[in-house]
Parts: structure tokens; sequence; C-alpha cells
């Protein structure tokens, strides 16, 4: 059944990849970016639900401290940035 | 039946990164894709966490996931506020089919 979950999770990926990709605007990559890394996170979680082991939590949190960190700095970047 | 509880709310999560991946497809306004990109930042992170606190044992694993859950709830909406405030003064939105701007009447710059 969590197979099934890794396919979602990837599809999800892919989304968020395409307008990482196409977005036209700055503010349109940082929002893909943090989803992105959301949907890792969502990942990293799936695949320790589906093998049962506990060893890769910890990089779960890491990458939503990360995608906070990198998302707020940029934000600021683009606050910052001349129109 | 544990594993099937757990397993239904990790698809479920999981179910949601997917339906916010094709709204990034989809949707084309930056302020309807970040509508779409925060749900499963805080919903789809608390069911797959949930759902994988079904299947991992161990108190140090729940403890992790609890975590996660209490950062992202934290995190998420402060970052995607952020983002929104940054891109609406720096003008990177749809202004043309927006039909109330109530941060242009607060928010002089």
């Amino acid at each position: 059944m969590i197979l099934v979950a890794l396919v979602l999770v990837t599809v999800g990926g892919a989304g968020f990849l395409y307008r990482l990709v196409r977005g036209p605007t700055l503010a349109d990559r940082i929002v893909s970016l943090d989803g992105l890394l959301t949907v890792i996170v969502t990942a990293i979680l799936a695949w320790s639900a589906y093998h049962r082991d506990g060893t890769y939590l910890t990089l779960g949190v890491v990458v939503a401290l990360v995608a906070f960190l990198g998302t707020s700095a940029f934000a600021r970047f683009v606050e910052g940035r001349r129109r | 039946m544990s594993d099937l509880v757990g397993g239904a709310l990790v698809v479920l999560g999981c179910a949601l990164a997917a339906l916010s991946g094709i709204g990034q497809v989809r949707f084309g306004d930056l302020f309807t894709r970040m509508h779409m990109a925060t749900k499963p930042a805080t919903l789809g992170i608390l069911l797959v966490a949930v759902g994988a606190m079904f299947r991992i044992e161990g108190s140090g694993a729940v403890t992790l996931l609890l975590l996660i859950i209490i950062l992202q709830f934290v995190t998420g909406p402060v970052s995607a506020h952020l983002v929104g405030r940054a891109a609406h003064r720096h003008g990177d939105w749809d202004r043309e089919h927006a039909v109330v701007d109530e941060l242009a009447e607060v928010d002089e710059l």
C-alpha cells in the first residue's frame, strides 16, 4: 500500500520541479522550492514508514529546518530587490 | 489493524502531496499556487507522520515525528506569509483578477 504512496509523492515532486524550472518570476521559484522540500520531507517519512525504520527521521527534521531558513532568507532577498 | 490505519494515513498524506504538485502545473497565479503548495506543508506532513507512528516502533521515532510535526506547523505558515508579502510588495502577482486586495490598504511601501 505504501508503494502507492511513494508513487504519489513522486508525482507531486515532479509538479513542483516543473514549476521550479518554468516559473516566470523569482517568487514562483521560491514557493515551488519550499514545496519541493516539503514533498521531500513527506517522501522521507513515507520511506521510513515503508521500511519500518526510524534511522532517517533525523534527516526529515533537518530538511524541514533548512526549508524554513532558506525560504525566509529568499523572501527577504526578493523584498529587498529593486522593482 | 494498526498497519492498515498507518498505511492509509500515509497514502492520504502522499495523495495530498501529489494533488499539490498537480496544482503547481495547472494553476496560473502565484497566490493560487501558494494556496495549493501550503496544504501538504501542514496537513500532508501531519497525516504521513501520524501514519508512520503507527508503523515504526520505538519511542525515539515517535519523538522525532512529533518534532517534525511541531516544526512544520510553526514554520510552514510563517515562511508562506513571508513569501506572500514579499511577492505582493514586489508586484509579482495577478493584480487584474484579484477581487479584493486588503494588504494594499494597510501596507504602504
